[in-house]
C-alpha cells in the first residue's frame, strides 16, 4: 500500500496490527507497531515492554479525550477515514496539531487523491493509500489550489493575518 | 459590492482546473461514481430527472449587472434558456451538460462566480436580509459578516465532509426576513447592555423532516469572536453529529439530542482553545469587509423629486404596483423595488435569459448596478430614485416581472417538485398554476392582506412549508399526488412551525380548499387583520371543522 509522506512515495516500516490480527497474533511482532487505540489502552504493560515503536490508529468513535491526554507519548497516530463520508479524522488532526503532536500524523482508510490537499491542511504528513486507488498523479495534487482563505496546521493564521 | 482580489479570483480559477480534472477522470472511469458525487454536489452539480443540474452561488443574494449578463449568457448557450432563483438565494440550471459544466464554470470565473458548496454536505452559502444597508432600524449593515463568514467556509479543509449539509443565515435589523430561526447557524446582529454591537447566536433550526426553531446558544458574541465562535460549532458538531443515519445527522439533531446546555458547553469548551487566538477577527479585517459595502453615492436632489406623486395618482395600475411591490429605503427620495419573479402561470422563481439581461440594464441604469435575489425568490433593485420608479415599472411590466402581487397569497415559494426534482414526491407547479387560477382577482387578495404560501413536493422541505401561514406538503399516495396543509407558520422573528390542519387533500381540491380557509379566515378576521394574527387568535379548531364540513 503506497505510502506518502511529505509529499513523497516512501517504505512504510511500520506494521499495523488490525483488531483481527491481533486476535489471531499470540506474540507481537518484532518492529515498530501500530495498534488499534483501544487495544493500547488495555494493553499498555505488553506494549511498554515490546522493543520497537507503538503507535495507535484511531478514528472518530474512540475515546477521544485520552487520545488527546496521551498523544505525546506515541511517535505516530494514524487516523482512520472509515468512509469516504466520514470527516472527523480532519477536525481529529486539527485537534492533535492545536496540541502541538509532533509526531507523525498518518491518515489511514478511506484516503484518495481529492481529499489529500484537506488532509494536508488539517495537519496530516503522510497519507496511506489503498494501492487501487494510488496514481502518480495524486503526487501532484497537493497543489491543485495554492491560495486558502483559513489557517492550517502549518501556518495557523488565516489570509487577512498573513 | 465585495471585488475579487488576485486571491479570490486565483482560488476560483483553480477550482475550475481541479473541477474539470474530476470531471475528467470521472468521465475516463478512474473516479468511482460515489466519490464524483460527492466531489460534484460540493461543487452544485446535481443529477436530477431530466438531466444535470448546476446552482450556482450568489453570496448572500448580492450580484451585479455583469453576473448578471453571464448568467443570462449561460442559460442560452448551456441550457434552455432560462434558469431557477432558489430560498437559498442562488440561481440553478436545469439542463447542462456534464461534460461543458467545466465550461460553465470557467465563463463563471470571468465574472467573480463559482459553485463552490451550493451543495453537499458543507458549509452552503451564507445568506441575509434583502434589504440590508438601505433600513433605517439597521443596527448595522451584516453583508460585511456575510462575506467574512463566505470567507472562511469556502474550501475550509476542516468542514468539507461533515455529518450533513450546513446552512447559515445573518441578519441586522429587528426583522428577520432571512428565515434565520430555521438555519444550522442564526446569527442576529444585536447591541448589549453597554451598547456594543455583537451577534445574538442561534443553532439547530431546520425544516426538512424534523422542522426545528433554532435555540440560543449565546445571547451577545462580540463581533471579533464571529469566527472563532462559529469554528467551535462546526468542530463540536462535525466530531459529535451523527453519522449512522442521514435523516438524523442535520445539527438540529444534536442540539435537540444533548440537550441546548449541553450542547453550549461543549462549544464554549472548544472555544476556549480558540478566543483570542488566530481566527479573532482584527479591526482591519472588518473595516476592510465593510468598505465593499458603503453606502451608494446617492443623489442629494432626489429628495426634491416631485413627479413621483403626479404619476402614482394618473396611473392606478403603477399606485398599485408602487405600493405592492416597493420598499422604503433609509435615503431620502430612493426606494427599493422587488422584481416579482411570480408571474401569472409560470413557475416561481424562474427567470428567461431575456429578463435576465432586462434586470441587467435596469440595475445599470437605475439601481448602481447590483442586484440582490431574495429567499422567497425574488429580486430586488434596492437603490432606484423615486423620479425613476414609473421609467422602472413600464420596463419591468414589459418584461412579465411587475405582477403586483409581493407579499400576496400568489407571492408563492414553490420549489420546483416532481417535474424537475428527483426526490420529489408530487407535482408542485401545476398546484400553483391551480392556485394561481383560482385567485386570479387582485382586489380580493389585497383585501386579504399579506398571507404567504409555501409549496414543496416533498418532505425535504425545499419550498419551506412548515413556516408559511398556509403551507403545502405535496405527498405520495399509491402513485397520487396528495396534499398536507400546515397553518400558522412563521419564518419570521416569531417564527414557529405550522400545525398540520387534518387529513391530506386531493390534487385537485388544493385550491378550493385554501378558499375554505381563507373564508373562515375572513369571518374571524377583526377589522384589517392579518391571516397570521388570526389563525394566533382563534387556533386551529374553527378551520379544520370547516375545511373538512365543506369539501368532503
Amino acid at each position: 500500500m503506497p505510502l506518502l509522506i511529505n509529499q513523497q512515495i516512501v517504505e512504510d516500516n511500520w506494521i499495523t496490527l488490525s483488531p483481527e490480527r491481533l486476535e489471531e497474533t499470540a506474540e507481537l511482532p518484532q518492529g515498530d507497531l501500530i495498534v488499534p487505540f483501544t487495544y493500547f489502552l488495555e494493553n499498555q504493560a505488553v506494549l511498554d515492554a515490546h522493543e520497537g515503536q507503538v503507535g495507535v490508529q484511531v478514528n472518530g468513535d474512540d475515546n477521544l479525550a485520552e487520545l488527546y491526554r496521551l498523544h505525546q507519548a506515541f511517535p505516530l497516530v494514524a487516523v482512520e477515514f472509515p468512509v469516504l463520508r466520514d470527516g472527523r479524522g480532519f477536525s481529529i488532526a486539527m485537534q492533535l496539531v492545536r496540541q502541538k503532536f509532533q509526531g507523525q500524523l498518518r491518515a489511514v482508510g478511506d484516503v484518495a487523491h481529492d481529499r489529500l490537499g484537506y488532509m494536508e491542511r488539517c495537519g496530516f504528513n503522510a497519507f496511506q493509500i489503498p494501492e487501487e486507488r494510488f496514481s502518480q498523479e495524486d503526487l501532484a495534487v497537493f497543489n491543485e489550489i495554492s491560495v486558502h482563505y483559513q489557517g492550517a496546521a502549518e501556518d495557523p493564521r488565516p489570509l487577512f493575518r498573513r | 459590492m465585495y471585488q475579487y482580489n488576485e486571491v479570490d479570483q486565483t482560488l476560483v480559477n483553480e477550482r475550475v482546473e481541479q473541477f474539470r480534472d474530476q470531471t475528467r477522470r470521472f468521465l475516463a472511469g478512474e473516479l468511482p461514481e460515489d466519490e464524483f458525487l460527492a466531489l460534484r454536489l460540493m461543487n452544485g452539480l446535481y443529477v436530477q430527472r431530466h438531466a444535470p443540474m448546476l446552482r450556482v452561488a450568489i453570496p448572500y443574494g448580492l450580484f451585479s449587472s455583469e453576473q448578471m449578463r453571464k448568467l443570462a449568457h449561460i442559460s442560452r448557450k448551456y441550457d434552455k434558456g432560462y434558469g431557477h432563483f432558489t430560498t437559498r438565494t442562488n440561481i440553478q440550471f436545469n439542463w447542462p451538460k456534464l461534460e461543458e459544466v467545466p465550461d460553465i464554470l470557467a465563463e463563471l470565473a470571468q465574472v467573480q462566480m463559482h459553485a463552490i458548496q451550493t451543495s453537499g454536505n458543507c458549509i452552503r452559502n451564507t445568506t441575509t436580509d434583502p434589504f440590508s444597508g438601505i433600513l433605517s432600524n439597521e443596527l448595522e449593515d451584516p453583508r460585511p459578516y456575510c462575506e467574512i463568514i463566505r470567507q472562511w467556509s469556502t474550501l475550509h479543509p476542516e468542514f468539507a465532509y461533515l455529518p450533513r449539509k450546513f446552512k447559515i443565515a445573518v441578519t441586522g435589523a429587528p426583522e428577520d426576513r432571512a428565515a434565520s430561526q430555521v438555519h444550522d447557524i442564526g446569527l442576529h446582529l444585536v447591541k448589549n447592555a453597554e451598547g456594543e454591537i455583537g451577534f445574538e447566536v442561534l443553532v439547530g433550526g431546520g425544516l426538512g423532516r424534523t422542522p426545528v426553531i433554532g435555540k440560543v446558544v449565546r445571547e451577545f458574541l462580540p463581533k471579533q469572536h464571529l469566527l472563532s465562535y462559529l469554528d467551535a460549532i462546526l468542530r463540536v458538531y462535525n466530531l459529535n453529529g451523527r453519522r449512522d443515519n442521514k435523516y438524523k445527522a442535520r445539527i438540529k439533531i444534536l442540539v435537540n439530542a444533548l440537550g441546548v446546555e449541553e450542547f453550549t458547553r461543549l462549544v464554549e469548551a472548544e472555544w476556549e482553545f480558540l478566543r483570542d487566538g488566530e481566527l479573532t477577527l482584527t479591526d482591519a479585517e472588518i473595516e476592510r469587509a465593510k468598505s465593499f459595502f458603503k453606502p451608494f453615492d446617492y443623489d442629494p436632489k432626489a429628495a426634491e423629486d416631485k413627479t413621483l406623486a403626479d404619476k402614482l395618482s394618473a396611473d392606478q395600475s403603477f399606485a398599485t404596483w408602487y405600493e405592492k411591490n416597493t420598499r422604503e429605503h433609509k435615503v431620502e427620495g430612493y426606494r427599493a423595488v422587488i422584481v416579482s419573479l411570480k408571474p401569472y402561470l409560470k413557475p416561481a422563481g424562474d427567470i428567461t435569459d431575456v429578463q435576465m439581461d432586462l434586470i441587467a440594464d435596469l440595475a445599470e441604469q437605475y439601481s448602481f448596478g447590483e442586484i440582490r435575489s431574495t429567499h422567497d425568490q425574488n429580486l430586488v433593485l434596492a437603490d432606484v430614485k423615486k423620479s425613476d420608479l414609473f421609467a422602472v415599472w413600464q420596463a419591468l411590466d414589459g418584461g412579465n416581472m411587475a405582477r403586483p402581487n409581493i407579499g400576496t397569497l400568489t407571492d408563492m415559494i414553490v420549489c420546483p417538485g416532481f417535474d424537475f426534482c428527483a426526490l420529489a414526491n408530487a407535482r408542485t407547479l401545476n398546484i400553483a398554476d391551480q392556485i394561481n387560477e383560482k385567485f386570479d382577482d387582485l382586489d380580493y387578495l389585497y383585501e386579504l392582506g399579506d398571507i404567504n404560501v409555501n409549496m414543496s413536493g416533498c418532505i425535504n422541505a425545499c419550498g419551506h412549508h412548515h413556516v408559511a401561514d398556509i403551507g403545502i406538503l405535496g405527498v405520495d399516495k399509491k402513485g397520487e399526488d396528495w396534499y398536507q396543509i400546515t397553518l400558522g407558520g412563521s419564518s419570521r422573528e416569531d417564527a414557529r412551525l405550522g400545525k398540520i390542519l387534518g387529513k391530506a387533500v386531493a390534487a385537485d381540491e388544493v385550491a378550493n380548499t385554501i378558499e375554505s380557509i381563507l373564508g373562515v379566515f375572513v369571518e374571524h378576521r377583526l377589522d384589517n387583520e392579518l391571516f397570521r394574527d388570526t389563525v394566533q387568535r382563534i387556533g386551529m379548531d374553527p378551520f379544520k371543522e370547516n375545511v373538512y364540513a365543506v369539501a368532503h
